[in-house]
């Protein structure tokens, strides 16, 4: 070894190391690698393992699932519906998310916490706030709309809700921690001159978080389209219904092409919404 | 709004970026407009907009729900005796855990199937790696040509919503856990490929150029220098989708992938209003334990 | 230990070095001086076998820079020890330093040693000779600019190459450390008979510790003169250009 040959001797006063005291990244680490192995190893072993897992005749299945997946249905009827349904789940998506946007930005703000000058009051609406942001949050948007469904018929309302209510919470979480987050010489710089804490939010915090505030927008715009195809499996129109539709009818070329529009005005926002953002947030 | 033509003010001239951000605007502005058109125009949907008919509908709903009779009163069976709605009866709350306990495995193998795919796949999915900076190797046909497989993978496993994968496995496999867990785990590879693989190309080089120097091979910059910079950042993405996986476990459910939401999809067909009141509440609840566990992982990890 | 003959290296249209003639002998320690721009990195560089020059020939320790594959051979001739320290943050102080030892270890080995470190005892002489032997298990990112160069120099203490090249060694420490770790890079590279060459922005430093300055300016040899033969009118020339580093010199002159 030729490591630092011949400066042995001058190292005595460091005492050598012991192979017992183990770096302290072994405990923080070792111990998360331990538990989430542990816990993927237990949910495997709810999983009835058996014969009986795959359905008989399943494997049959996939050879006629792929066929027609590969051989999408490009009829004009079906080119057609899917149009519809395109347009149905982008308008589902806009209004849902508008209505989201409603909600989130009162509540954000008052999460934010940057409204309210006396602490005790602050801590109230803030822990009420962030609370019912959770709350809204906590429910998939497929069982807002089932619930829905069952109060309220068919109806576009039961879309919209079912769809602004969970967007509501994640993006009043999100703006309230982006107001929260802006740089604070500009805020303090305002407050100095004697603003109070409604005008130091119009013109300081407001305009410093938007880009971001607009940006994370777009992203989430993008969640809510394909939410909204999800949506309308439960009965309400839209990408998803047609596909559910054609799935019931083991008709696979049709799903494809439901799926290959779907796919398609996904990559499209994204695309849009990542310019957007790259150019809002450089 | 006008904020969002902020980086045109103070030059006098335009910015190509400020044009496309105002174009944006507009479209945003002409697809509200629209949308909202389209829905209060019946919107091609057979019902209308919420009238006096479905507000007695929705109250109907939502007294069964917290269990009594149509009428307002105590719901009673036939013979008269009190109905105990499912979420007062100690037994159903039982029944309702073990359903939570086999939930959570669900998300666990999905997140664990996503985790493990991902880390398989990304760094041929990353641009840098195709190009050959990462590795400061020089590019290669393979490389470009894994990377665009591997991106072409991620961009159709994430556009496919979970439910359909779920609904094409249940062709495959028999009802249970399992088809459940490969629906979400695909979806989800897709999602934490890609924002993995932004880690990976948003890596900064610098520390591996000099390993490169002091003699490292490909393999072993990867192991000493990617890896333990970005593994961090991959667990946050990680739990953070486990965290939204465990919400959407339900949903895979409703298609009779097993779980909580299975049985929620049967309690909706037998009008069992008050069983699915309790499974809301305890779904609530396996989400708000799902969160902190994901909030204490992601404390370990930094 | 390094002969360039003629060397000359351009980036695009931008020329970082004009034919350049110099030799550097073993065990010499070196201090390059120049303002920004003037081809100090790009001359280490070249040095360290990172670059190839364009024309002209460069020999490291008698041998073609061309013809040494990278990897092993290169790491143990030349080590380079960076401006921004490069080390990977988020690594313990440990793994840093043994990655000095990766152009020797084989990819299994160094995939054991991240779960059971290897050549402990060696990792850790190292930064006791650089003075910070109790921060071995410590994440590298909770370190100080001053302790992470100092485990830089751990790193290459492991690589043990015949010369350390060490670029803007002290650009991002405080003042107050920078002196130090001049002294110990100096002292170091003495105990190992390693040949040292460093560029420096303080010239002060570069005449108190060092054998040889070399001067350079746009490229070009503007001296090389052993470090007590250097004249007020050789810096004056040098950083002519560059009025703010005037004082600077002028102080350096007048110890």
């Amino acid at each position: 070894m030729a490591t630092s040959a011949g400066n042995e001797g001058r190292f005595g006063a460091g005492a050598p190391l012991r192979q017992r005291d183990l770096p302290a990244l072994a405990h923080g680490r070792g111990a998360l690698t331990v538990l989430l192995c542990a816990a993927v190893l237990l949910s495997l072993l709810r999983v009835p393992w058996g014969d009986d897992l795959v359905r008989p005749g399943g494997v049959a299945m996939v050879g006629q699932v792929l066929g027609g997946m590969l051989k999408p249905d490009l009829a004009p009827e079906v080119l057609g519906k899917a149009a519809a349904a395109a347009w149905q789940t982008i308008a589902y998506a806009v209004t849902g998310m508008t209505v989201a946007l409603a909600m989130a930005l009162p509540l954000g703000a008052l999460a934010s916490g940057t409204l309210v000058r006396n602490p005790v009051l602050r801590r109230v609406t803030m822990v009420l706030a962030r609370g019912s942001l959770g709350l809204l949050r906590a429910i998939h948007e497929l069982v807002w709309a089932w619930l829905f469904v069952a109060a309220l018929g068919l109806s576009p309302v039961a879309a919209i809700a079912a769809l602004a209510i969970p967007y509501a919470g994640i993006l009043g979480r999100i703006y309230a921690d982006l107001l929260n987050d802006v740089p604070p010489q500009p805020v303090t710089a305002l407050q100095t001159t004697g603003a109070g804490l409604a005008i130091t939010f119009l013109y300081a915090r407001i305009p410093l978080a938007l880009p971001d505030m607009i940006s994370y927008t777009f992203y989430r715009f993008e969640c809510g389209l394909r939410s909204a195809a999800i949506l309308s499996f439960v009965g309400l129109g839209g990408l998803g219904f047609q596909i559910q539709i054609a799935l019931d009818d083991l008709l696979f070329g049709r799903v494809a092409t439901y799926l290959l529009v779907l796919v398609a005005l996904i990559l499209a926002v994204d695309t849009w919404s990542s310019q957007v953002r790259r150019r809002l947030t450089q | 709004m006008n904020l969002v033509t902020a980086p045109a003010t103070g030059t006098p001239v335009q910015s190509p970026a400020s044009g496309f951000l105002r174009a944006s605007l507009g479209v945003t502005a002409v697809l509200v407009a629209a949308s909202w058109w389209f829905i209060l125009a019946g919107g091609g949907q057979a019902g209308a907009m919420a009238g006096g008919d479905s507000f007695d509908q929705a109250l109907r709903f939502l007294r069964g729900f917290v269990g009594l009779a149509e009428d307002g009163t105590i719901a009673r069976t036939r013979s008269g005796e009190a109905l105990v709605p499912a979420y007062l009866q100690w037994d159903r709350w039982v029944v309702m855990a073990g359903l939570a306990i086999e939930t959570l495995a669900m998300s666990v193998l999905a997140i664990a199937l996503a985790g493990v795919g991902m880390l398989c796949t990304v760094l041929p999915a990353a641009r840098t790696a195709a190009t050959g900076v990462l590795l400061l190797g020089s590019p290669t046909w393979a490389g470009r040509v894994t990377y665009w497989l591997v991106r072409a993978m991620y961009i159709l496993t994430r556009g496919i919503p979970e439910l359909v994968w779920a609904m094409l496995l249940l062709f495959v496999f028999a009802l249970g856990i399992l088809p459940g867990a490969l629906a979400l785990g695909i979806h989800n590879l897709g999602i934490v490929g890609k924002l993995c693989a932004e880690v990976v190309e948003d890596l900064n080089p610098r520390p591996i150029q000099a390993l490169r120097t002091s003699g490292a091979s490909s393999a072993q910059v990867v192991l000493y220098g990617v890896l333990p910079q970005v593994l961090p950042q991959f667990l946050t993405y990680v739990v953070y989708r486990w965290e939204v996986i465990i919400r959407t476990t339900i949903v895979v459910g409703f298609v009779s992938a097993g779980g909580l939401g299975r049985e929620f999809r049967l309690a909706m067909s037998y009008f069992h209003y008050t069983d699915i009141a309790l499974i809301l509440m305890v779904y609530v609840l396996l989400v708000i334990a799902v969160d902190l566990i994901g909030a204490g992982l992601r404390r370990l990890a930094v | 230990m390094f002969e360039l003959i003629g060397v000359t290296k351009r980036y695009g249209s931008h020329v970082a070095l004009v034919p350049l003639d110099l030799t550097i002998a073993d065990g010499e320690t070196v201090a390059i001086v120049g303002p920004s721009g003037s081809g100090k990195t790009t001359l280490l560089h070249l040095l360290a076998g990172v670059v190839q020059p364009d024309r002209g020939v460069l020999a490291i320790a008698g041998r073609n820079a061309r013809s040494i594959p990278h990897g092993r051979e290169l790491s143990r001739l030349a080590g380079l020890m960076h401006q921004q320290y490069d080390l990977v943050p988020t690594l313990s102080v440990l793994h840093n330093v043994l990655a000095g030892r990766l152009g020797e270890w084989g990819f299994f080995k160094a995939l054991f040693s991240l779960a059971f470190p290897q050549e402990r005892q060696q990792a850790f002489e190292a930064l006791e000779r650089v003075g910070i032997g109790a921060k071995l298990y410590e994440r590298t990112s909770r370190l100080s600019g001053g302790e992470q160069q100092r485990v830089a120099l751990a790193r290459l203490l492991l690589q043990n190459p015949r010369a350390i090249l060490a670029d803007e060694p002290v650009s991002s420490v405080d003042p107050a450390r920078a002196e130090d770790i001049v002294r110990l890079l100096v002292q170091v590279a003495g105990e190992g008979q390693h040949t040292l060459v460093a560029s420096l922005h303080s010239v002060p430093l570069a005449l108190a510790h060092f054998q040889r300055v070399i001067g350079l300016r746009l490229g070009e040899l503007a001296f090389d003169l052993p470090a007590h033969a250097v004249q007020q009118h050789h810096l004056a020339d040098l950083y002519v250009l560059d009025q703010q580093t005037m004082p600077l010199v002028g102080e350096a002159v007048g110890h």
